[in-house]
């Protein structure tokens, strides 16, 4: 090591270029572990196994009961793979105590928060939405069921991955209270009623197929704007939520 | 290059640093204390991890809580083990690299993991590396960008003997090149060879800072040890008790004289003046307690 000799700090930019991408690969390689990729990727050929035997039954009606099947996908697969990978990704870095190596560096907090948004997005999609759709087309594989699967999912993806990104960094133990939030806040408390739904990303991600499909769906009251518009907003506020706990947060 | 202003630190109910003040200046400073003391919060208040409940701390003038820039000049070698274990060592190393905004990353990794002893082409992955290893990666991560601010939360564990030395020697060229490089450690043996200069935390407050002799000399309240070893020390024991500021004296073997002293420089002088009196050979006249372990068990309270 060479004497100090120490570079003007306004002569750098406030984030190093790269690091966005450094961050992203690191984290996604933290993420695409075996376990997860096996259990979530189960979750999906179950999926799709389901979907088959749902397609070669006699339907009367293959697009309502396409649109009801995929339905049943946003309420349990989507989230419940979103919060495996969302809340892992700097949720694991809280618990085994790395994510100093990220934060003591001259970063914006939300550039590790970005980062792991987009890791957790880049795997859910494929591993998500693939099965999804694929479950569409084995059930009815009309161009509606199929355009308003892709839409609807990749909103819900996109939104879940926000808000578990954010909760993996907020809270501890983020899995199981993250199971705890889909199976009571989202499938339950949120169907009791027209109120309560307004307050579950269920309710709109829903409404998107509902719109799609032109099948009416319980609950599905918004209009294809609200329904993407209203999660997107959910998401980024997560992420500017999780930006501000991590530059607040003690870091261990 | 560090200052502390009145700093307290509680979690809960929990106080874990209570009005902390001192200054550290370029050169290497140990961070003693008893496990449960304080220090690594101590530690992780310098490096901004967790902000003071009261009080404040500068480091190089600015808030290493809130100011991005500062942490350009800060190093962290932490505690805990955990680093990014699919990573490799270079990989590991380069990405704080990247993340400092070195021009080139993957030179600036290389050359730090070469200074730390590690090879930058070992393709192994860091969950496969031993302790020692392991601690010279993240030694190696916190040099990468040439920081001006050095701290290390027990940099030495899990190294052999080898491996310590020259992590000793590294600290201190770092602290002879104008660094300020602060360390804790409980290997005081080692600490010793840092430098003499140590902030001593007990019980969450602030129990010395300087210079441990110096801190020794300033405990009044505490005799000094001295042994003696001697042909005569019966007649020598005798001779000096007669002395004033001799406080005891106490035959260890037959050959060795133990002696508490309030006044050691007085001492120094007496003991030759006595043994030429009492015709004794004088072979050895060793203090025993201004080592630092000595100073460190007075200042923390241990037996």
């Amino acid at each position: 090591m060479s004497a100090p000799t120490l570079p003007s700090p306004a002569r750098r930019p406030s984030s190093p270029p790269g690091a966005f991408v450094a961050i992203y690969k690191l984290l996604l390689r933290n993420l695409a572990t075996r376990g997860r990729i096996a259990g979530i990727g189960a979750l999906g050929v179950l999926t799709m196994i389901a979907a088959a035997v749902v397609g070669n039954a006699h339907l009367i009606d293959p697009l309502r009961s396409g649109t009801r099947f995929v339905d049943g996908g946003l309420t349990i697969f989507v989230p419940v793979g979103a919060l495996v990978f969302a809340s892992a990704a700097l949720g694991d870095l809280v618990d085994d105590s790395t994510l100093v190596y990220l934060w003591l560096r001259p970063l914006p907090a939300r550039v590790p928060v970005l980062a792991a948004f987009a890791a957790a997005v880049t795997i859910c999609l494929p591993l998500i939405g693939v099965p999804m759709v694929i479950s569409a087309v084995l059930v009815d594989g009309s161009p509606e069921l199929i355009a308003g699967t892709a839409e609807s999912v990749g909103v819900a993806v996109v939104a879940y991955c926000a808000v578990f990104t954010m909760w993996g960094i907020r809270i501890r133990r983020a899995l199981p209270w993250g199971l705890a939030y889909i199976l009571l806040w989202e499938g339950f408390v949120a169907s009791a009623g027209q109120t309560a739904s307004k307050v579950a990303l269920r309710a709109y991600t829903r409404s998107l197929l509902s719109e799609a499909t032109g099948v009416g769906l319980r609950l599905a009251t918004f209009t294809a704007a609200t329904g993407l518009i209203v999660p997107m907003v959910v998401g980024v506020l997560c992420l500017v939520y999780a930006t501000r706990v991590l530059r607040r947060t003690d870091i261990a | 290059m560090i200052v502390a202003d009145d700093v307290s630190k509680w979690f809960g109910d929990l106080v874990a640093v209570s009005e902390v003040s001192f200054e550290v200046g370029p050169g290497v400073t140990a961070l003693l204390g008893p496990n449960g003391a304080g220090k690594s919060t101590v530690l992780r208040m310098l490096c901004g991890l967790t902000g003071p409940a009261r009080g404040t701390i500068r480091v190089l003038g600015a808030d290493p809580r809130t100011d991005l820039e500062v942490r350009r000049r800060i190093g962290l070698v932490p505690q805990q083990e955990g680093v990014f274990e699919a990573q490799d060592a270079l990989g590991f190393v380069e990405l704080a690299a990247v993340l400092h905004g070195l021009p080139d990353p993957a030179a600036a990794a290389r050359h730090a993991l070469g200074v730390v002893e590690l090879d930058p082409d070992d393709p192994r992955r860091i969950s496969t590396y031993s302790k020692g290893m392991r601690q010279r990666v993240k030694v190696a991560q916190a040099i990468v960008h040439d920081p001006a601010v050095i701290v290390l939360d027990e940099p030495l564990t899990g190294l052999d003997p080898r491996q310590r030395l020259h992590m000793v020697e590294l600290f201190q060229r770092f602290g002879a090149e104008g660094r300020c490089v602060v360390v804790s450690s409980h290997v005081l043996d080692e600490v010793e060879r840092f430098g003499s200069r140590v902030l001593v935390i007990a019980q969450g407050r602030l129990a010395a800072v300087g210079d441990f002799r110096a801190i020794r000399d300033l405990m009044d309240d505490r005799p000094h040890r001295i042994r003696v070893r001697t042909d005569r020390p019966r007649e020598l024991a005798g001779g000096l008790l007669e002395r004033s500021g001799v406080l005891g004296v106490q035959l260890a073997d037959a050959s060795t004289v133990i002696i508490d002293t309030s006044e050691v420089a007085t001492f120094r002088a007496t003991v030759a003046v006595v043994a030429r009196e009492v015709d004794a050979r004088l072979r050895e006249v060793v203090p025993l307690d201004d080592d630092l372990d000595s100073v460190f068990r007075y200042l923390v309270g241990q037996p």
